[in-house]
């Protein structure tokens, strides 16, 4: 009984809860059986390259779409009644802007909205548009159409905070800016979910980074698990004479091998050391690159490391 | 909500070019059409004359026009960009939405009715009772709300380069044959028996009625009613469940 109850409780207090959840365009599964809880005052990236199913996954959390098959819950009810009762705010990339109106007017009407609202003024402030209120929204910088959105979000005390690439568009400050802000709110207590392809956005801000691919939760972890899974190197240089192939294939943290001709391809999870140590072995590498493997190729990396596991 | 009501009639009547030409429209169409006719001919078994027939139907064909061709242009316009789907993430019920596209429309339908009335009254002698000014103008406008509703409706059942020709269909299907252009009187019988559910003819009956000097008829008040329910209860639903993505 007590099992029960505490498992109950458990459940409602999932911020956000995933069942097995499909959502197919065509015959493109966008979202495939993925299965996920967020627990309160997490602060989550939700990482993946395009088109690898974050924003249907959103859209699919914040109830702009119906699922196929499986069930989201966010506190324990529909994404829509949780939206209708204030609880979620939300930065969507496809998310347009009311036209032929002021930036302090459709902020205003974004705190007037909500049921817990914070004051205009301080909501402006925070997302960095005291200065442009007055403006024009249509008048507006791709930049700064992305703060009043980010304004939209947080015009009240959400508990939930969802964010799809907010930082697009945005010049260095105030990236840095707008993630100081996105902290604070964790602070408090807000769950905060995000969605992004840069591998360095997610390291830096989230305590938890979700992993999906073609619409499967491929990996679940903190960022350094998943920067240790990603992190492979690759090396590249060139050889004269006799390869020794045996030698090589010894270096340390080398994951693969590959030599064509002269040339010689090495995948390394610690370049420095596997560098050094070929020039331990007295080889006088020619042309040498070392680069980190994009997130593409970490996501193929991941894939291989799993499949090589569930086989 | 009221916020938003608010904001939706400002920037409605931000957009200038809009307003300018959806109030002249109506009066220069009324100028042309009375123009055929003479001051004193009256419609078969009654005292009106054409001229105060088409003041009313053109009044209500320009506000018929403002409400129908303006929303369901912007809102299909506004669903593109996404406002719409940013909209759907706040508390905002769909009655709340629906009910500030309504209330912006109805700031621009007044105007129109008005200045009719006043070419009207100028140019073509047009002569009623203070009363029946007021009155007129009252049910011509609260008519005009059913039309904004069924345009947002269409704003959603419709977009990108399809919402023209779908209004334009409907607009023009209406008007005709709901009696506004010409008397439905003129019809061969089966399409008067058409006719007679149509809002249109529902709401162009509304001001006929008044200018014989009596109240609406409870049937046409009663037509325009369900309709309204239909297509603001159409609309509210289609905004709920909208999926477009921009």
């Amino acid at each position: 009984m007590t099992t029960t109850a505490t498992e109950t409780t458990a459940a409602r207090t999932a911020v956000v809860a995933f069942d097995q959840v499909t959502k197919a365009y065509g015959d493109v599964r966008a979202v495939d059986g993925l299965t996920l809880d967020l627990h309160p005052g997490e602060t989550v990236a939700l990482l993946g390259p395009n088109g690898a199913g974050k924003s249907s996954t959103l859209d699919l959390l914040l109830g702009l779409r119906p699922a196929d098959s499986g069930t989201v819950r966010l506190f324990g009810t529909t994404p829509q009644e949780a939206i209708a009762a204030g609880r979620v705010g939300a930065m969507l990339q496809s998310g347009g802007l009311m036209e032929d109106v002021t930036v302090e007017e459709l902020v205003r009407l974004g705190c007037d909205l909500h049921p817990r609202p914070y004051p205009v003024g301080e909501v402006l402030a925070r997302a960095g548009i005291a200065s442009i209120a007055g403006r024009m929204v249509n008048k507006l910088s791709g930049g700064q159409e992305q703060r009043v959105r980010f304004a939209l979000a947080t015009a009240g005390a959400n508990d939930l905070i969802v964010l799809d690439e907010p930082t697009t568009g945005m010049d260095v400050t105030a990236r840095q800016a707008f993630w100081a802000t996105m902290r604070e709110q964790a602070e408090q207590g807000r769950t905060v979910l995000f969605a992004t392809h840069y591998l360095e956005e997610a390291d830096a801000i989230a305590d938890r980074v979700l992993v999906l691919h073609k619409g499967r939760l491929l990996a679940d972890g903190t960022a350094a698990e998943i920067k240790a899974k990603a992190g492979a190197r690759r090396i590249s240089f060139e050889l004269e004479g006799a390869i020794d192939e045996a030698a090589l294939r010894a270096l340390p943290f080398l994951s693969t091998l590959d030599i064509s001709g002269r040339r010689v391809r090495i995948q390394s999870h610690n370049a420095d050391a596997t560098v050094h140590a070929v020039y331990g072995l007295g080889l006088y590498p020619r042309e040498l690159e070392v680069a980190g493997l994009g997130l593409e190729q970490a996501f193929v990396a991941i894939t291989e490391a799993e499949e090589a596991r569930t086989a | 909500m009221n916020t938003l009501i608010r904001l939706e009639v400002t920037r409605t009547l931000r957009n200038k070019k809009f307003m300018f030409f959806s109030v002249i429209y109506p009066s220069v169409i009324y100028l042309l059409i009375s123009g055929t006719q003479n001051d004193t001919d009256k419609i078969p078994h009654t005292d009106l004359t054409l001229q105060s027939f088409f003041m009313v139907s053109m009044a209500s064909f320009g506000a018929l026009t403002a409400v129908l061709m303006g929303n369901s242009e912007r809102i299909a316009k506004e669903r593109e960009k996404g406002w719409v789907r940013q909209l759907r993430l706040t508390a905002l019920p769909g009655r709340g939405y629906v009910l500030a596209k309504i209330a912006s429309a109805a700031m621009v339908t007044l105007p129109c009715i008005v200045v009719v009335f006043l070419v009207a009254a100028s140019v073509k002698h047009v002569r009623f009772d203070l009363w029946q000014w007021f009155a007129l103008t009252g049910v011509i406008w609260a008519g005009s709300l059913v039309f904004a509703a069924l345009g947002v409706a269409i704003g959603y059942l419709t977009s990108g380069d399809a919402v023209r020709p779908v209004t334009m269909i409907i607009y023009f299907g209406l008007s005709i044959l709901g009696g506004l252009w010409m008397p439905s009187a003129t019809f061969p019988q089966w399409l008067q028996n058409v006719s007679e559910w149509l809002p249109t003819h529902a709401y162009a009956a509304l001001g006929q009625a008044v200018e014989m000097g009596g109240a609406p008829h409870a049937r046409d008040v009663a037509v325009l009613c369900v309709y309204f329910l239909l297509f603001a209860g159409g609309a509210a639903w289609l905004y709920r469940k909208d999926t477009l993505k921009s």
